[in-house]
């Protein structure tokens, strides 16, 4: 598998590690329920098909990036750096 | 009896690693390896919003323009070369006024002072891209990464950063930095890597 890294081009897997899902958003560690937290947590979904999902390039430029696999054939659909949605989520 | 250090002395990169001499195949070398010494080196790390301002200081001091990807910038004296998003690598020929340089550009960037971190090797003749194909998962071919080009990669397991300089007679040349402290892992791949095209090694000046 080959991921097209927005800063470097198409890479090798091996240069990068998977983390998982790339939209869950970690509930506030203090004020959040065990249900949440475990909810955060376990529950994952597990699709076949589509999956955004976050990888680091830690091989090449060390940034983050959201991939969008389809977990089916490993066709890679899109590849964004995740410093962008970050950077737009805080607005 | 006790022995007492009385001096420290500087130590090269590729001391007790490497050392001038040929190896390999006999007959003419296929591959020319110089392990480049003295040079300045510092990484140079900006937050998105102060691009803009150490792009100009960069442009006024040095005369070059931050490559925005992976590509080197050459000057008579200095280079600047990419080094992931808003990051590059700024090298200099000797360590003369490297300390002033860097702390002007600190006003607009993270600067931090590299230059005995890494080992760096610069490699060419007309096996040199036989070589590092042996490591490198890039495609070198002369059409695929151009002169000027710059990788982020891994060589034989070692994180290493890569460029393709001006070709010479004899071929391409290549010039490769690799964290110091794996330079012998390094060239123990490379040198049962280039030993079937015999290869030439020397001390240069980076
Ligand atoms: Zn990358």
């Amino acid at each position: 598998m080959r991921i097209n890294c927005p800063h470097c081009g198409a890479r090798d897997a091996q240069e990068f590690t998977y983390l998982g899902a790339a939209d869950p958003q970690r509930p506030d560690g203090l004020a959040a329920t065990e249900a949440a937290m475990t909810d955060y947590v376990y529950m994952r979904d597990n699709p076949a098909g589509p999956h955004r999902e976050l990888w680091y390039h830690g091989a090449g430029c060390h940034s983050w990036l959201i991939v969008t696999r389809d977990t089916r054939t490993h066709a890679i659909a899109l590849v964004e750096p995740a410093k962008t949605r970050k950077a737009g989520a805080a607005a | 009896m006790a022995e007492t250090a009385t001096s420290w002395d500087p130590r090269g990169a590729w001391a007790g690693i490497a050392q001038p001499g040929s190896f390999g195949a006999k007959g003419e070398a296929g591959v020319f390896a110089i392990m480049l010494e003295g040079f300045g080196l510092a990484s140079v790390i900006a937050e998105p919003d102060t691009t803009a301002a150490l792009s100009q200081t960069v442009e006024a001091l040095l005369g070059l323009t931050l490559p925005p990807t992976p590509r080197i910038a050459r000057g008579p004296a200095h280079d600047i070369v990419w080094a992931g998003p808003d990051q590059w690598l700024l090298r200099t020929a000797s360590r003369n006024g490297f300390t002033g340089l860097l702390s002007e550009l600190s006003a607009h960037a993270a600067v931090s002072e590299q230059s005995d971190a890494r080992a760096a090797l610069r490699l060419s003749g007309p096996r040199a891209r036989d070589v590092l194909a042996k490591g490198v998962m890039l495609d070198l071919h002369p059409t695929a990464f151009a002169i000027g080009d710059v990788a982020l990669t891994n060589v034989a397991y070692v994180g290493a950063h890569l460029w393709r300089l001006d070709d010479a007679a004899d071929g391409p040349v290549f010039e490769i930095l690799l964290p110091r402290s794996m330079a012998g892992s390094f060239w123990s791949w490379f040198v049962a890597s280039a030993r079937e095209f015999g290869c030439r090694v020397a001390s240069g000046r980076g």
